[in-house]
């Protein structure tokens, strides 16, 4: 059974004449353990489909199962509890804390739970050893390289163990290289992990880092 | 945790709103220092009268200047049903001349219940012809025990035998002699016109004037409830006029008109106050919408970040109250005596409480904004 099931999923913003149709009957499964790449230009539709399976964005149509949960029926209460516990989010202005350490952003997702145990702090300082980011742990985001920030968000998203990874655009800010450095190093924990992972994108050359692709034109699938 | 990480991480901006916030707090404690103040430095001598009422002359608006009442009224007075005590109290205007020159003080004649005095130096009552106990303020000018004043232009000398405090009237020292002193100096002052004119001799008025009073100070018997007083005031008629020494003192010399200038400066300040935090947050909260978006979209609920802006605004506004405090005692401190300045616990609390609120009020701008953060703006929602 898959992890993911996005089934006909449609949504619009505004009324009437105005009316915009940002998805158009989208559907797609993710099993557990893949990473997949939502390609697209730039109005494209994936980051409105990344908000929806995120819990962020009520759809206009259509419905978003993750690990047997309908994603879509939520309250935004219920919503951001079921993110808490079962979503990972890497945002591509990464939205690190600026006035928290590296470490401290990462237990940012512990605290937001409730309270920090030592087994969260224990799994914060072993992401960042994970990630590279030992030395950096007590600097703030200021004092990191963009590279080294878009790895801290990366590892953030890890902290609560989620069901799945959405990134949004990874490797905007960083250059091929480095955008394959780092995807290289997303795609390596996940696989680790045995984790799932929605990654968006227009950048056509990081999609032969995933298991598989989808391609969206005008919010509509492109087979 | 984030509030607090916040504060700490940017001190210097949050300082100086708290500096800025302190300042309208000491204001806003200075103002209700100097309202108690210019209460107690205007009327303290009347609304510390020990009595349940004042009775006043009737049709005199509660005057103690203008106020004055027969013999033969505080007969009437003292035979009225319901009244337990009745003690005269006198009233007059004095120039005192020091070595170093005239000051305006107010005479005061009481006859009896010298003990409601509280003696800060030297002796209390009973007092003998020509002694006065002193409202300590007259020390600034240069009054002390033992001391004999001159009373000008009516030639008349007081002996200075105790100091009391809190007993000043219209911002001058009160002299409180015995009823036969205040006579004496009363009539001197008011007949001096009669005894200084060619023939003139006041000898015709002062027997009938004997045993006079400014105003009434009465112990009611029984119930001291409102019911009371009013049926108190119906016996004794027109011709009086009837209050509570606290009522009194806010009645003449522009008291209601000077004390809500003085509230209103403190009302203000607290509008100002809480303007200044509120905008402060609020450009704050625009500037961080991204983060606030994030940490929503991370599955932080708007209780929790509702909450982070609230400790945030308690603690600012602790840190700016103790900032208040320190500058309104420096100012205080280094304000000249003749300053009414008198801080009250209680007005303090209350001007603090009040800057608590006001802030908290300010702040629900900034509330309202965060909570209306759509998390969903966290991701590049640039597209359609």
């Amino acid at each position: 059974m898959s992890l993911l099931e996005v089934r006909r999923l449609s949504h619009r913003y505004g009324d009437g004449e105005a009316a915009v149709t940002a998805l158009d009957e989208v559907s797609f499964s993710l099993d557990q353990g893949l990473l997949l790449a939502i390609l697209g230009p730039s109005g494209s539709g994936k980051t409105t489909l990344l908000s929806i399976i995120a819990g962020l964005l009520t759809p206009t149509s259509g419905e978003v199962v993750l690990d047997g949960q309908a994603v879509h029926l939520h309250s935004a209460r219920e919503a951001a509890r079921f993110r808490r516990r079962n979503v990972g989010i890497v945002f591509q202005e990464y939205h690190l804390i600026p006035y928290l350490t590296a470490r401290e952003n990462l237990l940012l997702v512990p605290h937001l739970r409730g309270r920090i145990t030592e087994e969260d702090r224990a799994r914060a300082d072993s992401l960042l050893g994970e990630f590279g980011l030992g030395a950096r742990a007590r600097h703030k985001p200021a004092q990191l390289s963009g590279g080294e920030r878009q790895r801290v968000a990366i590892a953030r998203a890890f902290m609560n163990q989620p069901a799945v990874m959405l990134v949004d655009e990874p490797t905007s800010h960083l250059d091929t290289e480095r955008g394959r450095q780092v995807l290289q190093l997303l795609r390596d924990h996940i696989h680790g992990r045995a984790m799932t992972c929605v990654m968006v994108t227009h950048d056509q050359r990081m999609t032969d880092q995933a298991d598989q692709t989808v391609r969206l034109v005008d919010g509509v699938v492109q087979s | 945790m984030l509030a607090l990480k916040e504060l700490l991480n940017s001190r210097l901006k949050f300082g100086l709103i708290a500096l800025a916030i302190g300042l309208v707090v000491s204001l806003t404690m200075l103002m209700a220092a100097m309202s108690e103040g210019l209460i107690s430095g205007m009327t303290g001598a009347k609304e510390s009268l020990q009595a349940d009422l004042l009775v006043f002359q009737g049709d005199t608006q509660l005057s103690l200047e203008r106020s004055l009442l027969s013999a033969a009224d505080l007969d009437q007075i003292r035979n009225t049903s319901g009244v337990d005590d009745v003690y005269p109290v006198g009233h007059a205007m004095a120039s005192v001349e020091t070595g170093s020159g005239n000051f305006d003080a107010r005479v005061l004649g009481l006859g009896g219940h010298l003990e409601q005095l509280p003696i800060v130096e030297g002796a209390g009552g009973p007092l003998g012809r020509g002694d006065a106990i002193v409202d300590v303020t007259a020390k600034a000018e240069g009054v002390s025990i033992g001391d004999t004043v001159r009373l000008s232009p009516i030639d008349r000398e007081l002996t200075i035998v105790g100091f009391t405090e809190g007993r000043r009237y219209v911002m001058s020292p009160t002299f409180y002699v015995d009823m036969g002193t205040w006579e004496d100096l009363y009539l001197a002052s008011a007949l001096a016109p009669v005894d200084t004119a060619a023939g003139g001799g006041s000898g015709a008025v002062r027997g009938p004037f004997s045993g006079s009073a400014s105003i009434a100070a009465v112990t009611i018997a029984g119930p001291h409830d409102a019911a009371s007083v009013e049926a108190l005031a119906a016996r004794l008629g027109d011709r009086f006029e009837v209050t509570t020494p606290e009522k009194a003192a806010m009645a003449g010399n522009g008291m209601s008109v000077m004390v809500l200038a003085v509230d209103g400066i403190q009302v203000v300040s607290l509008i100002i106050g809480a303007l200044v935090i509120g905008v402060f947050f609020y450009v704050t909260t625009l500037h961080k919408t991204g983060q606030i978006a994030a940490i929503k979209a991370l599955g932080a609920s708007n209780g929790y970040v509702g909450r982070q802006l609230m400790l945030q605004v308690t603690i600012l506004v602790a840190v700016a109250a103790a900032i208040g405090i320190v500058l309104a005692l420096g100012l205080g401190s280094a304000m000249p005596p003749a300053m009414a300045f008198e801080p009250q616990l209680q007005s303090w609390l209350t001007s603090l409480v009040a800057v608590f609120l006001m802030a908290h009020l300010g702040s629900l701008f900034s509330l309202r904004a965060i909570l209306a953060v759509d998390p969903a703006s966290a991701l590049n929602r640039t597209e359609p």
